[in-house]
């Protein structure tokens, strides 16, 4: 018993010891339970300096957002772009036509079951249908051949967003199953210059996109962002809006988060996470009877829930955890 | 430059109405007695002939002239009726008289002036070279509006016939209408061609009284009748000098002729309700409407000019029916179309009630900009009251358009007009400063100034001449906020050297009968300059005391007599030693920028901003405000420099602010307005506006910081 009873003190002191090392790795490669997520980024031919810089600072942007936001490990993240030179340190290649579908391949070897694919192409659209393209150096790739690339990643979800003019034909040729995608115009004939990628990256760039702030960014959210800026930019200019976005999946897009929040393997964390989920989803029912309730009623209830829940929350903050 | 105080600036616009009468007076000046000859001596001929036509139609025409509108519809509808049984083989002047007697029964059909076109038109197919066709098709396409079409018609005759002087009457009435051209020199071509027009005669008669040259009106009125008595429209514009000379004698003289010419002479009391909305006396304008409309209930002038008047008045659902009737009678009117158009508009606007005013405006701009202009016009109001020891009946309604082609039609029926402001005593209307581009105008100072008109023409009873009512405006305007109103500008400075600004007993004539564009620019400025002067040199009460006896029904002369003890010379030459002392050492590089530039403005804040200076950068981000409200960042940046500057109440409204402009993030600035209500000591407000946040999104840490913070009892509460 005792010749026994060494090993395990010994693998209790070992786990003792090496919690904290052990679980930081754990929740920095992998989160406990979460998807992983990986993006292609392609940034195609500006054609003028103003367009080129405007791709190159968007592409900046959301792989910063990548990394730093929804963690996707670096070999998950690839950005292809007209000239690589501009950031070499980001930017893993130029967006041609057979280094995009290299990158799909690549991309497809890395991937595992439920994971979460997030494809953004930035620039100049054209064509139309199967034939739509987003403007690269050289053959451009069409809608069908992206559509191709795209169709190995059944067990994932594939959120494909075209930050492009004259994108809207994309949404039909790429649909399907367990994919979102998200287009800048709605049809390949609103072919002025779209305003949509600027948008659709600062949102998730400042978090601005996070409508209900529990700081998980739905796709539906940074499209709806995005939407409503685009709006305000063309009523500020005074220019009739020559774009309208397009989201081919409303129901997945809302489900879909870039980023699963990360989970504590703290059991106190744990315990307070479930605690502040009964109060609100308790929240969530009261909000369904706001109807039919006294206004005084049910604002006394609506505050001592929101109390509680930001107390559950800074009681998660108190013992390391993140709400 | 700031607003109008009326809608003077569209005289073209606004004498058309009376200028499209004149238009069918033409081929009637003379005919009344041949008229009746011709036709009597038709009856007695078995075959009715071309002139027979012709002479029916005049005959129903002078009819309709004399107020007979029964009789001259019978008539005319058996013609139209004839016409259209057998139209094949009548001749082009047969074909005119068609035309004419459709119009007569038009009233309400729109089809009936189709026709009469088609029929002008078919007399010019039957007959090129008579030429009648061709001006009668102008002249209707004209008083439709249709100036392009009705300018080929005139041209056409033209050019056959340089010297045609009903062409050349059109061609003045078309630039009348569109404001390009000298109408005045085209229309004395027109008697240069035929001194016996008498409709080029009542036409310049218009013009003059239009620009309130009211002895060269009733002159050329007078001439117009020497060729025509019974020309109505001309003891109209004699009877409107009489009236806004205050001679009643001459009035009740000019009416009595009006009867003899027409039992009902509805046109008559139209001339003077414009007469009298010119010189903004709006509740005069709407009686004599009104008595138009009694004597001919289906008057188109008079329906417009009653419900015009009532719109401008404030009693906007009777203005609006009579501009309803006016266009189901002619739906050709583009005035009437216009402001219906925009009473449309105005239906989903919001009306806000505050203090003393009632704001109506789109709801954007109402969250906008009323946390601004309700303080702002209130101060306006209890200085100017105290100024001027007159208080105008509230509230006064504020309507503010976010789009120019609204206020436009607001003010003269027509879009394109170049003023930011109007009042029309209680109701003032603006452009939102969006209907501009950034830096265009200060919205602030407009609105300051055209308040300050409610009460110089409150207290003179509406007689105030424009000059000094925009004056007074502008001045108001200098004293409300450092660097707003009018100010000396290089321009200015020129025309004080060369001696082309106006001697004050003239000054009126810069603002109706402006010698360039620019004159009335510089009037304004001018004007500003002597009731500045008048204060400094005869007291704080001066121009209240002025404002009083314009009141009682003085002349100009009467008013510096009773008011400064001077006659006019001896003012003109008083102001002008002062002005010129004014500006001796003036030089154009001192001089200041305007209410409207926000580069100097944007240069200042950064120095502030340097200097840490939240006092100052406060003051000069709310001049900013003034000019262009829409820039987000300023609003922030304002809050930000409010709450370090300890001044909690402008640091909420900045915050509010900011939400009305839709950020991108509205929770984050919902938080940030919560922050500065509790900072305001808004403990209760702050907490409303955190739980509505936290409502939808629950988990914002923010937001649940704030809330934590607000469970805690405030700093030096009682346990």
């Amino acid at each position: 018993m005792i010749a026994h009873a060494l090993p395990c003190r010994s693998f209790r002191d070992l786990v003792i010891h090496l919690r904290p090392a052990a679980l930081g790795l754990l929740l920095a490669a992998a989160p406990l339970g979460a998807q992983r997520t990986h993006l292609l980024l392609v940034t195609g031919l500006g054609g003028e300096p103003q367009y080129s810089d405007a791709f190159v600072k968007q592409g900046t942007q959301l792989y910063d957002v990548a990394r730093t936001q929804w963690r996707v490990a670096d070999s998950s993240l690839t950005w292809l772009a007209e000239d690589p030179a501009k950031d070499a340190r980001r930017i893993a290649g130029r967006a041609s036509r057979e280094s995009v579908g290299a990158a799909f391949v690549a991309l497809s070897r890395r991937v595992g079951p439920g994971d979460l694919v997030v494809v953004v192409l930035i620039g100049h659209g054209s064509g139309e249908g199967p034939a739509s393209r987003v403007n690269l150096p050289g053959a451009d790739p069409t809608a069908a051949e992206y559509a191709a690339w795209i169709s190995g990643f059944a067990r994932q979800t594939v959120v494909f967003v075209v930050g492009a003019s004259a994108s809207g034909d994309f949404a039909g040729v790429l649909k399907g199953p367990g994919r979102v995608v998200v287009t800048a115009t709605r049809t390949a004939f609103e072919r002025n210059e779209s305003l949509f990628a600027g948008e659709f990256v600062r949102g998730l760039a400042s978090s601005e996109a996070d409508a209900d702030k529990d700081g998980r960014t739905t796709v539906m959210e940074s499209f709806a962002f995005a939407v409503r800026e685009v709006a305000k930019g063309y009523e500020t200019q005074r220019r009739m809006l020559t774009e309208h976005a397009v989201v081919s999946d409303s129901v997945l897009a809302a489900r879909t988060v870039y980023a699963a929040a990360a989970s504590s393997g703290d059991p106190r964390v744990v315990a307070l996470v479930a605690e502040r989920k009964a109060l609100e989803e308790e929240l969530e029912k009261l909000r369904s009877r706001k109807a039919a309730m006294p206004e005084a009623d049910y604002e006394r209830e609506l505050e001592r829930l929101l109390v509680a829940i930001a107390e559950k929350s800074a009681a998660i903050r108190a013992v390391g955890g993140r709400p | 430059m700031s607003g109008a105080m009326d809608a003077s600036a569209t005289g073209a616009m606004r004498t058309v109405a009376l200028g499209m009468r004149l238009l069918t007076m033409v081929a009637l000046i003379g005919i009344a007695t041949a008229a009746t000859n011709a036709v009597a001596g038709a009856q007695s001929a078995p075959d009715r002939t071309a002139s027979d036509r012709t002479a029916r139609v005049e005959r129903a025409e002078l009819a309709l002239r004399r107020g007979d509108r029964a009789l001259a519809e019978r008539d005319a509808a058996a013609l139209v009726a004839e016409y259209e049984r057998r139209a094949g083989t009548w001749t082009a002047r047969d074909h005119v008289a068609a035309g004419r007697a459709y119009l007569i029964v038009s009233s309400g059909d729109a089809n009936a002036v189709r026709n009469a076109l088609r029929a002008f038109d078919s007399g010019t197919a039957a007959d090129s070279t008579f030429d009648e066709a061709a001006l009668r098709a102008s002249d209707l396409l004209l008083e439709k509006f249709v100036a392009p079409d009705a300018t080929q018609g005139y041209e056409s005759v033209l050019r056959r016939h340089p010297k045609n002087a009903w062409a050349l009457l059109g061609t003045a009435r078309v630039m009348e209408f569109t404001g390009k051209g000298d109408a005045l020199a085209k229309a004395r071509e027109a008697i240069a061609a035929d001194a016996r027009l008498a409709p080029a005669h009542l036409f310049i008669a218009t013009l003059h009284l239009e620009a309130e040259r009211n002895d060269s009106a009733q002159a050329a009125a007078r001439r117009a009748l020497a060729i025509d008595p019974e020309a109505l429209d001309a003891w109209a514009v004699i009877g409107a000098v009489a009236w806004i000379a205050g001679d009643s004698a001459a009035f009740r003289a000019a009416l009595v002729q009006a009867e003899r010419v027409a039992a009902k002479p509805a046109a008559f009391y139209v001339t003077l309700s414009e007469a009298a909305a010119r010189q903004r006396r709006y509740a005069d304008a709407e009686r004599f409407a009104a008595r138009a409309l009694e004597l001919d209930p289906l008057s188109v002038p008079a329906l417009g000019a009653l419900g015009t008047n009532r719109l401008r008045t404030g009693d906007i659902a009777a203005g609006r029916a009579q501009i309803e009737r006016a266009f189901a009678i002619d739906p050709f009117n583009l005035w009437h179309k216009n402001t219906l158009d925009l009473l449309d508009v105005l239906a989903g606007f919001r009306t806000v009630r505050m203090g003393r005013f009632e704001f109506v405006t789109s709801a954007r701009e109402a969250e906008i900009l009323l946390p601004y202009l309700s303080p702002l016009l209130e101060e306006a109001y209890e200085k100017l009251s105290a100024r001027y020891d007159f208080r105008p009946q509230v509230p006064v309604r504020l309507e503010i358009y976010p789009r120019s082609a609204d206020f436009s039609v607001r003010t003269v029926g027509l879009t394109g007009l170049g003023a930011l402001g109007v009042s029309f005593g209680h109701l003032l209307a603006i452009d939102a400063p969006s209907a501009r581009d950034p830096g265009t105008f200060n919205w602030g100072s407009t609105s300051w100034h055209e308040l300050a008109h409610t009460f110089t023409l409150g207290l003179s009873d509406n007689r105030v001449p424009r000059w000094f009512s925009e004056g007074a405006s502008v001045l108001e305007e200098r004293r409300a906020r450092a660097g707003w109103g009018a100010l000396a500008s290089p321009a200015y400075l020129a025309a004080l050297k060369t001696g082309a600004l106006r001697p004050v007993s003239q000054l009126n004539d810069g603002f109706v009968r402006p010698r360039t564009p620019a004159e009335v620019g510089l009037s304004y400025y001018h004007a500003s300059l002597v009731c500045e002067m008048l204060e400094a040199e005869f007291g704080p009460k001066a121009l209240g005391d002025m404002l009083r006896a314009w009141r009682d029904g003085l002349t100009n002369a009467e008013v510096f007599r009773r008011a400064l003890k001077l006659d006019e010379a001896a003012l003109d030459e008083r102001f002008d030693t002062w002005v010129r002392a004014r500006f001796a050492d003036a030089h154009e590089a001192d001089l200041p920028a305007g209410d409207a530039d926000l580069e100097p403005l944007q240069r200042e804040v950064t120095r502030a901003e340097r200097a840490h200076d939240d006092t100052a950068l406060v003051n000069l981000l709310e001049r900013m405000i003034w000019i262009w409200p829409y820039d987000q960042a300023v609003h922030v940046k304002l809050a930000e420099a409010a709450t370090r500057a300890g001044i909690a109440g402008k640091a909420v409204r900045e915050r509010r602010a900011v939400i009305a402009l839709g950020p991108s993030d509205v929770l984050a600035a919902r938080v940030e307005l919560a922050r500065a209500l509790l900072a305001a000591g808004d403990r209760a407000g702050a907490r409303r506006e955190v739980l509505a946040v936290l409502e939808g999104a629950p988990t914002y840490e923010k937001a649940q910081t704030l809330l934590l913070e607000l469970r805690q009892p405030p700093p030096g509460a009682r346990p």
